[in-house]
C-alpha cells in the first residue's frame, strides 16, 4: 500500500464530547490550532474560510467568556455571528430545548454553538438539527474545546502531552472540564492524576483515562510536570460538601510552598474563573508559571480551528 | 355463553399445571379443566382451537398509572385498558397520582365507574394512604376500602414522616388494609435521573444510589413489622432489597416484594447516550444487580412482577435527561420481558408465569390469576417463542415512551379473554 492510501480526514460531524476522538483527530485539531495562534500572534487574518456562513451561539447559561472566545473564534474566520443568551428568555417560558433547536435550525444556520445545563442536553440537540453542533459545555458532562484548549497550551509550552504527570484539582465531581480534560491528555499519552476531597471526587474516574484519583493533594504533586486548578463553587464550600473555605484552603489550596513540591518547571493553569485566596493565591494565579492567560488566548485558536473543521468543509 | 378453548397447552402456575388440554368456560368463569383433550367441549356453543398454543391465566398487573382523571393527554383508563389486553394483562391496579389525587371515596367511585365504562380489563383504583399524596395527613382509608379500594399507596411520593407512616400502617393494620410503597429515601436519592456510579459520573448525571432504596426498604419494613401492617415493598431494584423484606418476613411480618418487569431486562447501560425512554425511577441498575434481582426472583424473593406502566408523552420526555419525566410505557411488554427470561435460561415457564399471574392475585385476594373451577375466564393464548420488534408506534398506549422500542422480543399475546369475552385479537390472527 502507497502512503496516499492513509490520507486523514476528519471525520466528524459535530464535537459533543472528548470521548469519540482518536489521538489522530486531536492532533489534527491542535496542529491546526497552532497555525491559527501562529497566525494571530502574527498580526495576519486567517483565511476567512467562514465568509457567508452563519454561527449561533446558544448559551443556556451565562458565560461571557466562553460565549466571547467563540465569537471572536468565528469572527475571526469570516462568519456572521448570532449570540443568543437565552439563559432567562424563551425557555423560561416553557419552550424545550428542542423547540428552540428546531426554530433556530429553520432559520439554516452552519454551526450552533450550545451550553447547556442539563448534561447530554448538546447531544439531544444535535439529534434534531441539520448543522454542526458543538458542545459549549453541558451540566457536569464535557466541555471539550476546554480539553482541547488545555492539551494544546500543555503541548505549547512543554514542547510534548506524552509522559507529562499532570496533576487536576478541585472539584471534580461537578466538573465537566475534569472530564474532558482528563480524556483528551489521557488520549495523547499523558498521566492525568485527579485529587479532590472525597466528597468531591466520584468513582470510576479511570475510565475516563485518570491514572489515580487522590484526596492527598500534597502527595499528587510529587513530580508533576503541570498543576491544573478547578473552580470550586463557593456554595458547595459551606457545609453542604465541605466544611468551610478555610479547611479546604488548608488542604488543597494551590501556594507556593505546595507549588515546591512539584518539578522546578511545572506549569500552573486554571479554566477560570478563579477563586483567588480560596483554591488558588494570587501571587501564583499571577506568577512566571501561571499559563492562565494562555490558556484564553489558546481557547480562541482551538475554536477557530474546530469551526474550520466542523462548519469550514460543509458545501 | 359457553366456550370452548382446545388443544391448548395449559399453563397455571398456582397447581403447576403444564399439559395439553381444554377449559370450557361459562358465564364468565372456567367449568372445567380437561387435562389431555385435544377437541371441543360437547356443551359448548363456540369453540377455538388453540393449535397448541399456550393458554395461561390472564396477567394481573399490581401497578399502573394511567392520566385519568386529570392527565388524559397522556393516557386515559380505556387506552390503559387497550394496551394492557394487548400485553396480556387482564386485570391491573391504578396507582392514586392523579389529578385530582384519589384519597376520597368519590374520587374511588369514579375510578370505579370510568373503569366499567372503558371495557376490557378489570381496573382496581389504589387510594391515596395521605390526603393529596402530601405526607402530611393519613387519607380516608377505611372509607374509600368500602367503595373499593384495592390498596393504598402514596404512589411516586413516598411518606417521608415516619411517624405519619407508622400510624397509617396500624390503621390500616386494623381494617386489614394492604399498604404498597416505594422504599426510596427522598434525601439520599435527591435530584438523581440514573443510577448512581462510575457511569453516571462519567455521563455528568447525577445517582439515585441503591442505599436511597434499602434504607426505605428497612424503614418500612421495620414499621410494618412494629404494626402488623400486610406491606408491598414496590418495584423492588437489587436483590437486598427483596433481602430485607425476606428477612422480616420469616420473623413473621407480612412483608411483600414487586418489582418491574424493565428492571430484568435493561441495565443502566441501556441508557446509552441519554435516552429518556430509559429514564426509570428505580433506575436501571449496574448488571450485577441486574443480574441478582433474576436471582432473587428465581429463589421466590420477588413476590409479583409489575409493568410500572407510566405513560409519559413526547413533551415530557424529548428533553435533557435530568430534566425529562421518569416513567416507561410498560403494559405490552410484561409477557415478553418475563419470557426473556425463559429464553435465556433462568426461569421455566411457570416461574415466569406465577409473579404476573397467581401470586399477585393472592397478594390483594383476588380469585383470577389461576385456571381453577369457577375462577374468573380470564384467559390468554400466547405464544413463547414468536419473534416480534417492538417499535412505539405500534404500542396501543396514548404514550409510548417504551425502553422496549427498537428491542427484538421473543414471545406475544394472541387471544385474550376477560369472564370468557374475547377482547383482544392479535392482528395476525383477526
Amino acid at each position: 500500500m502507497t502512503r496516499a492510501a492513509y490520507h486523514y480526514s476528519f471525520d466528524h460531524e459535530h464535537l459533543l464530547s472528548i470521548e469519540g476522538l482518536s489521538p489522530l483527530d486531536i492532533t489534527h485539531i491542535l496542529d491546526l490550532a497552532d497555525q491559527y495562534a501562529e497566525a494571530t500572534r502574527a498580526g495576519r487574518r486567517p483565511d476567512p474560510i467562514l465568509t457567508g456562513k452563519t454561527v449561533v451561539n446558544l448559551f443556556f447559561e451565562n458565560s461571557t467568556r466562553t460565549m466571547s472566545s467563540f465569537e471572536i473564534a468565528a469572527r475571526r474566520l469570516g462568519a456572521d455571528v448570532v449570540s443568543m443568551p437565552v439563559a432567562a428568555s424563551s425557555v423560561k417560558k416553557g419552550e424545550t430545548l428542542i423547540d428552540t433547536a428546531m426554530t433556530l435550525n429553520a432559520m439554516r444556520p452552519d454551526a450552533l454553538i450550545v451550553r447547556h445545563s442539563a448534561s447530554g442536553g448538546p447531544k439531544l440537540l444535535s439529534r434534531k438539527v441539520d448543522c454542526a453542533v458543538i458542545n459549549a459545555g453541558d451540566g457536569t458532562h464535557q466541555h471539550p474545546t476546554q480539553g482541547l484548549l488545555d492539551t494544546l497550551t500543555i503541548r505549547r509550552t512543554k514542547g510534548r502531552i506524552e509522559g507529562l504527570k499532570v496533576v487536576i484539582c478541585g472539584d471534580i465531581a461537578h466538573s465537566r472540564v475534569a472530564r474532558s480534560t482528563t480524556q483528551a491528555l489521557h488520549l495523547m499519552g499523558a498521566e492525568v492524576h485527579l485529587c479532590a476531597p472525597r466528597t468531591l471526587l466520584p468513582s470510576g474516574t479511570e475510565t475516563w483515562g485518570a491514572a489515580s484519583a487522590t484526596t492527598d493533594f500534597n502527595k499528587a504533586l510529587k513530580g508533576a510536570d503541570v498543576v491544573m486548578m478547578l473552580r470550586l463553587q463557593l456554595e458547595r464550600m459551606d457545609g453542604a460538601f465541605l466544611p468551610s473555605r478555610r479547611e479546604y484552603f488548608h488542604f488543597f489550596g494551590l501556594t507556593a510552598e505546595r507549588l515546591a513540591l512539584a518539578n522546578p518547571d511545572a506549569i500552573v493553569m486554571h479554566p477560570g474563573p478563579m477563586n483567588r485566596g480560596i483554591e488558588i493565591e494570587s501571587a501564583i494565579a499571577d506568577g512566571d508559571r501561571s499559563v492562565i492567560t494562555e490558556q484564553v488566548e489558546m481557547g480562541v485558536a482551538v475554536r477557530e480551528a474546530v469551526l474550520h473543521l466542523l462548519a469550514g468543509s460543509r458545501a | 355463553m359457553s366456550l370452548s378453548i382446545y388443544n391448548a397447552r395449559l399453563l397455571d402456575p398456582a397447581t403447576g399445571l403444564d399439559t395439553v388440554g381444554a377449559i370450557f368456560v361459562d358465564r364468565g368463569r372456567i367449568k372445567d379443566i380437561a387435562e389431555g383433550q385435544t377437541g371441543p367441549h360437547p356443551d359448548a356453543k363456540a369453540s377455538i382451537d388453540a393449535n397448541g398454543l399456550c393458554l395461561a391465566p390472564g396477567l394481573v398487573d399490581l401497578r399502573v398509572k394511567t392520566g385519568e382523571p386529570g392527565f388524559e393527554q397522556k393516557e386515559t383508563l380505556a387506552t390503559a385498558s387497550r394496551s394492557a389486553l394487548a400485553g396480556g394483562i387482564t386485570s391491573f391496579v391504578v396507582m392514586p397520582d392523579t389529578k385530582p389525587v384519589i384519597d376520597d371515596v368519590a374520587l374511588v367511585r369514579f375510578i370505579a365507574e370510568r373503569a366499567r365504562a372503558s371495557g376490557g380489563a378489570r381496573i382496581y383504583p389504589a387510594g391515596a394512604l395521605t390526603t393529596g399524596l402530601k405526607g402530611e395527613a393519613m387519607a380516608e382509608i377505611g372509607l374509600m376500602a368500602e367503595a373499593g379500594a384495592i390498596a393504598f399507596t402514596n404512589g411516586d411520593c413516598p411518606v417521608a414522616n415516619a411517624s405519619l407512616l407508622k400510624r397509617a400502617m396500624s390503621y390500616a393494620a386494623n381494617l386489614g388494609a394492604t399498604i404498597m410503597s416505594r422504599p426510596d429515601e427522598r434525601a439520599l436519592a435527591g435530584s438523581g435521573a440514573m443510577n448512581a456510579g462510575a457511569l453516571a459520573a462519567r455521563m455528568g448525571l447525577s445517582g439515585i444510589p441503591v442505599e436511597a432504596e434499602w434504607i426505605g426498604a428497612m424503614r418500612d419494613t421495620a414499621l410494618a413489622e412494629a404494626t402488623g401492617c400486610t406491606l408491598i415493598l414496590d418495584q423492588v431494584s437489587t436483590a437486598r432489597t427483596a433481602g430485607i423484606a425476606a428477612e422480616a418476613r420469616d420473623r413473621g411480618a407480612k412483608v411483600l416484594t414487586t418489582a418491574a418487569a424493565h428492571s430484568f431486562f435493561f441495565n443502566e447501560r441501556d441508557v446509552g447516550d441519554y435516552l429518556t425512554y430509559c429514564k426509570v425511577n428505580p433506575p436501571f441498575r449496574d448488571e450485577d444487580t441486574r443480574q441478582g434481582l433474576i436471582e432473587a426472583l428465581k429463589r421466590g424473593e420477588i413476590d409479583a412482577v409489575v409493568s410500572a406502566h407510566d405513560p409519559q408523552p413526547p413533551e415530557e420526555k424529548r428533553l435533557p435527561f435530568g430534566e425529562a419525566a421518569f416513567g416507561a410505557a410498560g403494559l405490552e411488554t410484561v409477557l415478553p420481558a418475563m419470557l426473556s427470561l425463559v429464553h435465556d435460561g433462568p426461569l421455566s415457564l411457570l416461574e415466569a408465569l406465577a409473579p404476573v399471574t397467581c401470586r399477585p392475585a393472592a397478594m390483594l385476594g383476588l380469585p383470577q390469576g389461576r385456571l381453577a373451577v369457577n375462577a374468573p375466564a380470564d384467559v390468554i393464548l400466547f405464544d413463547p417463542g414468536k419473534p416480534w420488534l417492538c417499535e412505539r408506534e405500534h404500542l396501543r398506549s396514548r404514550s409510548t415512551n417504551s425502553p422496549f422500542d427498537g428491542r427484538r422480543l421473543q414471545g406475544r399475546v394472541l387471544r385474550t379473554f376477560v369472564a370468557g369475552e374475547e377482547v383482544f385479537t392479535h392482528e395476525s390472527i383477526a
